[in-house]
């Protein structure tokens, strides 16, 4: 399994997989400076930190998942490198499970690229403009656990983005599942079965109702992880024509 | 024993039967010529060589390993070569490979070897979205010997390349089982480029394998034919009805098809004389080399009557 998992890693080297990893949470450090630039008055660190973390669980991190699952897919549909990896003397549940794993360790990644280059992006801002850096004191800690838990409640999300990606050649249908579940999940995130909703469930790792940011880490982590162990079984055992 | 051996090897899709009861013997260290017309079920039976896809019925084996029951055992002793060939285009040939030496478990030094063997050594560090057909070819081909499997099994290598390439292809596949040791199984619907390449040839048509064997032996089995160029086909059809052979017409002129044993010379001679006290002109006439195309014509049309008879 390791040799399949660190043949997945080169794969990356070079890949739009690995740029859309970088540019994500860039995206949000860049949202985050330009807030600081306009801000006249200090804020504490937990505002700011809140609401890059926000941004991410809300509409960022659907829209990274949707994505990266479908270009890592696509790194084998593309060429259509299926039936030469499906050939080799390796068992085939190994070449979709490392997958998967690649898949959520760069999730993981990207959330805590989005912590670090947030705390970059306004350190650098209260450089530019003293009148505006961030007060209080900055708990790392407390957001990289948020930032993790939010990572296990998307693994449900991702597994279904991931098995959709990979059971179909075409972009289309992950990128309609995604964007589908991402819509409703901005349209209703005030709706009570959000939480229910696996695009939803990151973002309720926010909510201040205990029991909803309990739901969604068990539901999002737990059911995610059994879905996700079906979908590399599912996947391993379909004939690809 | 065999290198490859299946036993009424069946595959059907919903109601369509593309592989029909294959029964086929690939000797070792032979250059084995699967021929048959594209959709002819080669695929079909090459992905079920290698574990791909599921028989509905039958047995496949590779150097004695049954790939239904042991597929991981089968699949380290063949190396193939697909249709689509699967590579990362953004990463270089020799990235290409090593992440199929990794997934092997291979030492490094497997990646020289089997670009030496390829001649690519020196373009080994260019990226593959440079590469033209022919070197992705020819490194799909490196990729198959990882490991030196005993079996290759190469589907259309020649497809796509041009008149040079195709040339160069063919010598290479030729010195393929001396320089890599293996049996080469290859799949074609070119009927040049098996007869310049293969030692044996099996030639599938509608699912069924209707031909199979050594080649020489094949074509030394075939009826001796006659070339004839006349001014008058029609007359000279008459004159010659009443001889024991069968009269077709190709684009060369009229064929006379002699039967298995008829010395070329002697009916040569006969027919000669024939049709010049008939009063026809012969501008020539000449024995016609035994080939792998007479071999597919004759395979295609018994399959074609017996499939009308049924």
């Amino acid at each position: 399994m390791l040799a399949v998992l660190s043949v997945e890693v080169r794969k990356l080297n070079r890949s739009l997989a690995l740029l859309l990893s970088a540019a994500a949470p860039t995206l949000i450090a860049v949202f985050a400076f330009a807030m600081v630039l306009r801000s006249e008055k200090p804020s504490e660190w937990s505002m700011w930190i809140g609401s890059a973390t926000a941004i991410w669980a809300y509409f960022m991190l659907p829209m990274c998942v949707t994505a990266l699952t479908a270009l890592v897919a696509h790194m084998e549909h593309g060429p259509r490198s299926w039936d030469h990896l499906r050939a080799l003397p390796v068992p085939r549940w190994t070449l979709y499970a490392s997958k998967a794993v690649c898949v959520i360790g760069l999730v993981g990644i990207m959330s805590a690229a989005v912590l670090a280059m947030t705390v970059g992006a306004v350190v650098v801002g209260g450089f530019v403009k003293p009148e505006a850096a961030a007060v209080g004191r900055l708990d790392l800690p407390a957001h990289a656990w948020i930032l993790a838990k939010m990572t296990a409640a998307a693994v449900l999300m991702t597994a279904l983005q991931f098995w959709t990606a990979i059971r179909f050649a075409s972009f289309v249908p992950g990128l309609v599942l995604g964007i589908g579940g991402t819509f409703f999940a901005v349209v209703a995130t005030s709706a009570k079965q959000g939480v229910f909703m696996p695009w939803q469930m990151p973002v309720n790792i926010l909510a201040t109702e205990a029991w909803r940011a309990q739901t969604a880490l068990m539901l999002g982590g737990g059911l995610g992880m059994v879905v996700l162990a079906a979908a590399v079984i599912h996947l391993a055992r379909r004939e690809v024509r | 024993m065999a290198a490859i051996e299946t036993e009424g090897l069946t595959r059907v899709f919903g109601r369509r039967r593309v592989v029909d009861a294959v029964s086929m013997c690939v000797p070792d260290h032979a250059v084995y010529g699967f021929l048959g017309r594209n959709g002819a079920g080669k695929t079909t039976t090459m992905k079920m060589l290698i574990g791909l896809l599921r028989p509905t019925s039958g047995v496949a084996r590779v150097c004695g390993v049954d790939v239904g029951r042991h597929r991981m055992r089968a699949a380290r002793r063949i190396g193939a070569l697909l249709e689509a060939h699967g590579f990362h285009v953004h990463l270089t040939g020799r990235e290409n490979l090593d992440l199929t030496r990794r997934l092997l478990g291979l030492p490094a030094t497997e990646i020289d070897r089997v670009l030496e063997v390829v001649d690519m050594l020196r373009d080994g560090g260019r990226r593959v979205s440079d590469y033209s057909l022919g070197m992705r070819q020819r490194l799909g081909i490196a990729r198959a010997m990882l490991g030196a499997p005993p079996v290759l099994m190469l589907d259309e290598p020649t497809n796509g390349l041009d008149p040079d390439g195709i040339a160069d292809m063919r010598r290479f596949l030729r010195a393929l089982p001396q320089r890599a040791g293996a049996t080469v199984l290859l799949s074609s619907h070119l009927l040049g480029e098996i007869e310049q390449t293969a030692s044996h040839v099996g030639i599938i048509h509608k699912g069924r394998l209707v031909v199979e064997g050594e080649l020489a032996r094949l074509k030394a089995d075939l009826a001796p034919e006659i070339g004839l160029r006349v001014d008058d086909t029609d007359k000279a059809r008459a004159v010659l009805r009443g001889r024991d052979l069968t009269l077709v017409e190709d684009a060369e002129g009229l064929v006379a098809r002699l039967r298995p044993g008829d010395n070329h010379d002697v009916v040569s001679a006969a027919l000669n004389r024939d049709l010049i006290q008939a009063g026809v002109s012969v501008f020539a006439i000449a024995p016609r080399a035994r080939s792998l195309e007479g071999i597919y014509r004759a395979a295609s049309a018994t399959t074609s009557r017996r499939q009308e008879t049924v």
